[in-house]
């Protein structure tokens, strides 16, 4: 579904992705973590191109994303994108966030659009908050209004770039739960995160980088009992005694 | 033709110059005065005490409802009438204090209001006065946000004083429009006039945007 | 000073005044119109790849700004004869105030646009919309929302600038002030009632402001 070969990038002379390669088969969660500023980040963001890469071949969905010819418009509806920092466009409601996709890039009419918004809000469960703008919802509400803006695309590929670290303690679960039912409905997901109960319980496989290197990648259970590196191990204290 | 009215604007150079210098005398009076009344008014706006609060935003409402050039007639033709007679030159310097005055209010309340309430909060339970918060905790924070608008303040001030040559004051303004009367080119004559002003308030915007960025970092640094 | 003031000379100047209010309102009216088409386009040449246009929009932007109306105003009156361009009074007083608020209008409209978020126009990229989508639907509606209250700001000081008008003897507001002073010799019922007609524009304006920026609900949380 998502393949990487020997993808490189720089910026300037930081070389934030090195030589990386990796296989993400349909319906897997690959949870990426590492210390910041490994690349782990730009890692999701090249999928789309919101960042584009600069040597190597990236291939989704049958879609050469380091070709420049190629149409990114079709790709990136096909991926839903959640950011940290969520982003929702504050001048629209809840629902407007959710059809404005639909209604300009995909072509649907206005009530087909707002049936599947509905749809998608009522399912990360705020089927009461659909006419309410993000200055009026709490942050885990505005992240889930998120998720579900990318789910209204229909996705074959869902990307959440530290979807829960912006947000207050109390309101990491609710954010989470939308997300783990999501993985076990077979939704294809890459998630850059340090919950590492997600992780445990939800992915196919983890990979850790750092300095912008995949340094391992391993079924969940594998990398938190036994990293087979000193810097996995050394990451794996550090965010647990924290 | 051009050149015989180049040389004519050369020689009238001294005449601009005393322009120059009475541009500089009424907004750098008025610079002064306004700054120390606005920044009385700001506080004041700013305070706690109501009717202090209205009076001063009904006056900073006149001041910014009306043209300056209205003001400036206000005053220089009606005081008289109640008794006060008036040169054009305090006529001018009160009316561009009054506004600067009424300016730098709104620009100093908003600074104000924009330091964080836990911070006078914090002050409180320390014990400081009303008087010592202010001194040591609010002002030395607003003054962050106050600066950059103050200078760019005093640009407006010094584009603001080429009004008064309305009522007689022989500024830069003024100084063109005489010299236009013998020397009939107007784009060299107001050409002339602008550079002088383009003089004083370029360097001036420039350091309002670059105090602007300085604070910006400074207060992200906190 | 009031108990002498006499309204039935304000009452017999009254049509005098009504047919300046409307003066006054369709000149400023048709300057903003223009300021803003002019502040669109200059924004965009400011904005732009080419640096060739980006400098020719500095450097309008930047003459204007540090240079007083007045100055420009007479650069026009005095200058566009001497060209031999000859105007009617009225259309030199709109170029003159159009393209002095149109610098200041590019410079709003571009504090507007750069003040949105850049996650903002990643979603955007992210949800696979157009550059033309991305600034149809999320930067212009965000950047109006940014820039209505300083653009309307900015009108009411078109509005107050208008009066100089009154020096290149056009007939406005001011005029009519100045008119009645001089026939009459009553400053105080001259000009006080010129300032209440422009304090009526002035409150208008103001209530439209906070009543356009309630509408926006979303920047509350901002």
């Amino acid at each position: 579904m998502i393949s990487y070969k020997n993808v490189n990038k720089w910026y300037g002379e930081l070389h934030v992705l090195n030589s990386i390669n990796l296989e993400v088969e349909k319906g897997e969660v690959i949870v990426v973590c590492g210390p910041s500023g490994s690349g782990k980040s730009t890692l999701i963001r090249c999928i789309n191109r919101l960042e584009p890469i600069q040597e190597g071949e990236l291939v989704v969905d049958g879609m050469a994303v380091h070709d420049k010819k190629t149409n990114m418009t079709k790709i990136r509806a096909e991926i839903g994108f959640v950011f940290q920092s969520f982003n929702l466009y504050p001048h629209m409601t809840a629902l407007e966030n959710t059809t404005i996709a639909p209604l300009k890039v995909r072509g649907f009419n206005k009530a087909e659009a707002e049936k599947l918004g509905r749809e998608m809000l009522t399912r990360v469960g705020l089927a009461d908050r659909i006419d309410h703008y993000p200055a009026q919802l709490s942050g885990g509400q505005q992240q889930r209004v998120a998720i579900a803006r990318g789910l209204t695309m229909k996705p074959k590929i869902m990307l959440f770039d530290e979807p829960t670290s912006a947000l207050d303690p109390e309101m990491i679960h609710e954010v989470l739960d939308v997300m783990r039912d999501l993985a076990k409905e077979g939704m294809t997901m890459m998630a850059v995160t340090h919950e590492m109960g997600f992780a445990r319980e939800v992915a196919s496989r983890v990979v850790f980088m750092d300095e912008g290197k995949i340094i391992e990648i391993a079924p969940p259970n594998d990398f938190f009992t036994n990293p087979q590196t000193d810097r996995g191990k050394y990451f794996l204290q550090s965010i647990l005694t924290h | 033709m051009w050149g015989f009215y180049f040389n004519e604007l050369i020689r009238s150079l001294p005449f601009f110059l005393k322009g120059l210098y009475m541009t500089v005398a009424v907004a750098g009076l008025s610079l002064v005065f306004g700054t120390i009344i606005g920044f009385f008014g700001g506080i004041m706006r700013a305070s706690r005490n109501k009717p202090a609060r209205m009076i001063v935003g009904a006056w900073v409402d006149l001041i910014r409802g009306t043209p300056f050039l209205v003001q400036i007639f206000v005053i220089f033709f009606i005081l008289p009438g109640i008794g006060i007679e008036l040169e054009a030159f305090p006529a001018a310097v009160i009316a561009l204090t009054n506004l600067t005055a009424s300016f730098i209010t709104e620009i100093v309340a908003s600074g104000i209001l924009a330091v964080p309430k836990g911070q006078r909060e914090a002050a409180t339970a320390s014990g400081l006065s009303n008087y010592l918060q202010l001194r040591f905790i609010v002002l030395p924070q607003a003054i962050r946000s106050i600066l950059p608008p103050l200078v760019g303040q005093y640009v407006l001030l010094v584009k603001d004083s080429s009004v008064v040559s309305a009522i007689g004051v022989v500024d830069i303004t003024r100084v063109g429009w005489l010299t236009v009367q013998r020397i009939p080119e107007g784009l060299m004559v107001f050409g002339l006039v602008g550079l002088l002003y383009f003089a004083i308030c370029y360097p001036l915007i420039n350091l309002s945007g670059f105090l602007e960025r300085r604070m910006t970092v400074a207060s992200t640094k906190l | 000073m009031l108990e002498g003031f006499n309204f039935r000379i304000i009452w017999e100047y009254m049509p005098l005044y009504m047919q300046c209010f409307a003066a006054t309102l369709w000149l400023s009216g048709l300057s903003l119109f223009g300021a803003v088409v002019v502040g669109i386009i200059a924004c965009a040449m400011r904005l732009s790849q080419s640096r060739i246009l980006r400098s020719i929009a500095g450097v309008y932007i930047e003459t204007i700004r540090s240079t007083p109306l007045l100055a420009q105003l007479y650069f026009f009156y005095f200058g566009l004869p001497s060209m031999g361009i000859m105007l009617p009074e009225w259309l030199t007083g709109v170029i003159a105030l159009t393209l002095n608020s149109g610098a200041y209008y590019a410079e709003i409209i571009r504090a507007g646009i750069q003040a949105i978020d850049f996650g903002q126009i990643e979603a955007g990229i992210a949800s696979g919309l157009s550059y033309i989508q991305r600034m149809r639907f999320i930067i212009l509606p965000q950047a109006l929302g940014n820039t209505i209250r300083p653009m309307l700001g900015q009108a009411i000081i078109l509005v107050k600038d208008s009066s100089l008008l009154s020096l290149i003897s056009i007939m406005e507001l001011t005029r009519a002030g100045q008119v009645l002073t001089s026939e009459r010799f009553t400053p105080a019922e001259g000009f006080l009632t010129t300032a209440a007609f422009y304090l009526i524009i002035y409150y208008m304006l103001k209530a439209f402001s906070g009543w356009s920026e309630k509408r926006l609900i979303f920047r509350e949380a901002h």
